[in-house]
């Protein structure tokens, strides 16, 4: 350890970082290995294997660059091959994590580019043929891009055609042209710089130049690349001549082709406005950007671990995206360090500028640098929505084979570069405008990492929560959800099966429009969606628990059962009886608000949602559609035993009857754990689900008072066992003791111990069915009442299926 | 058991990132503490001015700082007593192992060996100049055949 920090010279220190870089790469490999393990909490998995090829390359070429380095440059900068080889290491694995057969030939590529880099470390480090022969360069640069235009493909099949290439070897000629188009820009600034300072003569020839290679982006469409010519164009000119005013004026023009590019072009269109307000169509066009936060927010500080986190949930994870699988398996803390490693390096490519011995080699060294500060800043800003997002890759890191060639002919010029043996500097007249580059850059890499950071710390709780983060379907495979129970602890819908395999089986599917479902594409409704917390775990369970899982796992602890106050035998009663009509029923206790049976007809069964679910949205019948809380009929006369309870025999005035609305809570939306129909407003036509009309119904089997509703019970949580869930409301008196009894008598039934009130409304050409009961005020069991809702004219059906309800319910 | 183990193993990634950036980090501040013991080191060869003007008797001036500045100013390193001497007449600096003359835009200007000095030039031992009415001759004391300078 001592010795591993003794001072040391530069090759000393490379061997060092080299060694270090190797350390890290190992353990990422050793994690990614173990990663199934962690994921299915068991060893009885199958491994990862693949990505050790890649770090065995990753091994065999930095060991050969380290020794060969060492001999022919020993004065060359002793961090960036380092850094250069951290960040393509890491990328490889990252690639290789995401898509095996990617990270293959991601490989093959790191073995291609470390050749070059080996072979190009025999050549002069004063770079004469690539001033000699700038034109040749800029030209042949030109010419493959043009090529794009007749020949273009795209290797996934549709998109930007801005590939060439055949046979599974592409190559995309806008990356090795800003390399060729800088080495241009230095030689030919450089010759011509000290004769003439006029701007004129110097600017005609480097104008037409970019206009071309402008023309030719605009063409393909590619704004990144266009914005990146740009930049490097006004830095490498305001470098070299050192006059500010260049600045100003490229931001004009930078604006310019933003806009012409936003009116012109529906690629750039979709982008700018997806930038803008992701949040308006998540699913649509902006769902890479949405995805991409998601995912970032999934990290959070510490990350899920290599191999145990979704990129794969974010398209082209591998290129554009790199950067937000990187964050997600790395977290905070791991993205901080690449933006610190990018900085690192651009501090020391500018450092090399500064010290390069003459001025080509200046200029050069600069606009390499700008070129992989700019192009890692621009597509980390646009992946964490602090730049519109622009398709260019992360150089060293993303997925590409003509960027990481690129990226590595950069490193080497600058590792050339810095190594000048007993050459002095060359005078630098004014060295302000690279403490401006540095500024720029180390400006922008900040704002990077507090953005991460904003997504991360800020907004990663609400953004994990949205209904389109697929990583909580994921969870749900791997973790088992709670089971809702009836009031006897019958299970109505439980989770079966291996963990990585689990399944939610729906037991007693005719309530599928009360409990709802959970389903990976369809999402969640009803009772499924309301008690999610409850029954994915994220509530009732300690705290340090919770916290604990998602730190090690990435996931939420097992999930809770529910019990609901639902008596499923009652249900299955009420169920028959509704049989084929369309319509509700709510049977409740009329004391203590619980609900026994709640059914609505026609139903679904959840079990087979995968297969059926376009043909239940579209049936005219709705029977997603939860009737009994959420239909909203005209009440018309089911009303009337409401008003003989208030002292009316006539309907009253509509100010009257008003007040008794608000009395009975006709205006005041149910509070129930369950998607219910918002309540009607005074002054509007009155609208009501059997729900709330079953309340008002309790009162007059109740006393005169309206029970507050109870569905949901309690939660079986792991500290505490079964833990009581109050109801979300109050109880309220309504009537009188005695007008309530008086009523209920008046409506009595027979030799029986019930009383009923039938009614029919029509309302826009159908006729409802209404049929209201309950127990006498002298029932010596539990109240009960029942509420039946037909949309058909047959109220005697309705009268005949409370009665039978009821009889059910108190003879048992 | 593999969580916990895991969990361990991604501690020890995320330290090696951060080893490699402290590693990257004290190296780049041992190598600028390096640079500034080099440069503080480093001699700045001792420069006599000898003023060559009669009456008093000529007297040798020796200067062991890297920049001497000649003018009637006495904040000066070398003050002159002179009417025909500019406030900050001119400057003798020593950098890329040599010493130079160079002339701080004086009213009079400089002469260095009967010739105006119009940008900064190389001295040696046995040069003359003249400001105003005062001549210097320049000996270099010591040997300035230094060793290269070492780049950072």
């Amino acid at each position: 350890m001592k010795r591993f920090l003794a001072p040391a010279s530069p090759v000393q220190t490379q061997s060092r970082l080299l060694r270090l870089a190797g350390v890290f790469l190992f353990l990422y490999s050793l994690i990614l290995t173990l990663a199934p393990a962690a994921r299915a909490r068991s060893w009885a998995v199958d491994y990862r294997w693949s990505h050790w090829l890649g770090f065995v390359v990753w091994v065999v070429i930095f060991t050969l660059a380290q020794f060969l380095s060492r001999r022919r440059l020993p004065d060359a900068d002793p961090y960036i091959l380092p850094i250069a080889a951290l960040l393509a290491g890491w990328g490889t694995l990252t690639i290789y994590r995401l898509v095996p057969g990617f990270g293959l030939r991601q490989t093959a590529w790191l073995l291609v580019c470390g050749l070059v880099f080996l072979l190009g470390l025999r050549l002069s480090p004063e770079l004469r043929f690539l001033r000699r022969y700038k034109y040749l360069w800029l030209t042949s640069g030109l010419l493959l891009t043009a090529l794009t235009l007749f020949f273009g493909t795209n290797p996934t099949g549709d998109g930007l055609r801005l590939w060439l290439g055949c046979c599974g070897v592409y190559l995309q000629p806008s990356e090795p042209l800003k390399f060729l188009f800088i080495v241009y820009l230095a030689a030919y600034l450089a010759d011509r710089l000290p004769q003439s300072l006029r701007p004129l003569p110097l600017l005609a020839p480097t104008a037409v130049v970019i206009g071309i290679a402008l023309s030719l982006l605009f063409v393909q469409r590619d704004l990144g690349t266009a914005s990146i010519f740009i930049f490097l164009y006004t830095i490498i000119l305001f470098v070299a001549s050192g006059k500010k005013r260049i600045l100003p004026i490229s931001l004009v023009g930078l604006a310019f082709a933003g806009v012409a590019g936003y009116f012109l072009f529906d690629v750039v269109r979709l982008r700018v406005d997806a930038w803008v307000n992701p949040w308006l169509d998540p699913s649509g066009r902006s769902f890479q950007i949405v995805q991409s936060l998601m995912a970032v927010a999934n990290g959070g500080t510490s990350g899920r671990g290599p191999g145990l986190g979704s990129p794969g949930l974010v398209p082209v994870a591998i290129s554009d995206f790199v950067f937000t699988a990187i964050a997600e398996e790395t977290g905070l803390v791991g993205t901080l360090g690449l933006l610190a490693l990018i900085g690192f390096f651009a501090a020391r490519g500018i450092r090399t500028a500064m010290r390069a011995p003459d001025n080509f080699r200046r200029i050069l060294a600069a606009g390499l640098t700008a070129y992989l500060g700019a192009q890692s800043i621009l597509i980390i800003g646009g992946n964490i929505r602090l730049l519109p997002l622009t398709g260019v890759t992360l150089p060293f890191v993303s997925y590409g084979g003509s960027s990481l060639l690129t990226s590595f002919l950069a490193l080497l010029i600058l590792f050339l570069i810095s190594s000048q043996p007993e050459e002095e500097p060359a005078p630098l007249p004014k060295p302000q405008p690279y403490l401006i580059l540095a500024g720029l850059i180390g400006l922008g890499l900040f704002a990077l990492a507090a953005t991460n950071a904003w997504w991360t710390v800020w907004r990663g709780p609400d953004l994990l929560e949205r209904t389109d983060n697929a990583r909580r379907s994921i969870a749900d495979r791997y973790v088992k959800r709670g089971s809702l129970l009836d009031r006897h602890e019958t299970p109505i819908n439980l989770t079966e099966g291996e963990p990585g395999d689990y399944l939610r089986t729906y037991l007693y599917p005719a309530l599928a429009p009360l409990t709802g479902y959970t389903n990976p594409i369809y999402g969640q409704s009803g009772l499924e969606a309301s008690l999610d917390f409850y029954l994915r775990g994220l509530q009732g369970n300690p705290a340090s628990s919770i916290w604990w899982d998602h730190l090690v796992y990435g996931q939420p602890p097992p999930g809770l059962n529910v019990r609901l106050s639902l008596d499923l035998e009652l249900q299955r009663q009420a169920d028959e009886l509704l049989g084929d009509h369309t319509g509700a029923i709510v049977l409740i206790n009329a004391a203590s608000g619980e609900i026994l049976a709640m059914a609505s007809h026609p139903t679904f069964d959840p079990n087979q949602l995968d297969t059926q679910a376009s043909t239940l949205l579209q049936d005219p019948g709705s029977p997603l559609l939860d009737r009994a809380a959420q239909g909203q009929y005209p009440p018309g006369d089911a009303l009337q035993p409401f008003f003989q309870a208030a002292g009316y025999n006539l309907w009253p005035s509509q100010s009257i009857a008003e007040a008794w609305y608000t009395a009975l809570g006709f205006y005041v939306t149910p509070e129930l754990s369950l998607p219910v129909a918002a309540a009607s407003t005074p002054g509007s036509a009155l609208r009501l689900s059997p729900l709330q009309i079953a309340l008002a119904a309790a009162t007059l089997s109740s006393d005169g008072v309206r029970p507050a509703p109870r569905l949901v019970m309690a939660v079986d949580t792991p500290t505490q066992g079964w833990v009581i869930l109050p109801a979300l409301s109050e109880s309220v008196t309504v009537f009188a003791s005695a007008s309530a009894a008086d009523t209920a008598q008046a409506l009595m039934i027979s030799g029986q111990p019930f009383w009923q009130w039938n009614a029919q409304v029509t309302q826009a050409n159908q006729t409802f069915s209404w049929s209201l009961g309950g127990t006498l005020p002298d029932w010596q069991g539990a109240p009960l009442a029942v509420v039946i809702l037909l949309e058909e004219n047959d109220p005697n059906r309705a009268g005949v299926i409370g009665q039978t309800l009821l009889k059910a319910a108190t003879h048992p | 058991m593999s969580g916990p183990v895991v969990l361990a193993l991604r501690f020890l990634l995320a330290v090696s990132l951060y080893a490699f950036l402290g590693l990257a980090f004290v190296s780049l501040w041992r190598d600028i503490k390096q640079q500034g013991a080099l440069l503080a080191s480093r001699k700045v060869p001792p420069i006599s001015l000898t003023i060559a003007r009669g009456e008093p008797a000529p007297q040798a001036r020796h200067f062991v700082q890297p920049e001497v500045t000649i003018g009637r100013d006495p904040a000066c390193e070398c003050p002159v007593d002179d009417e025909a001497i500019s406030a900050r007449h001119a400057r003798l600096s020593f950098h890329h192992n040599q010493w130079w003359l160079e002339d701080l835009d004086s009213t009079n200007g400089t002469l260095l060996n009967q010739e105006k000095l119009a940008m900064p030039t190389v001295v040696m031992s046995d040069d003359e100049f003249k400001c105003g009415e005062t001549c210097f001759v320049i000996s270099l004391v010591g040997d300035i055949s230094m060793p290269p300078t070492k780049r950072i």
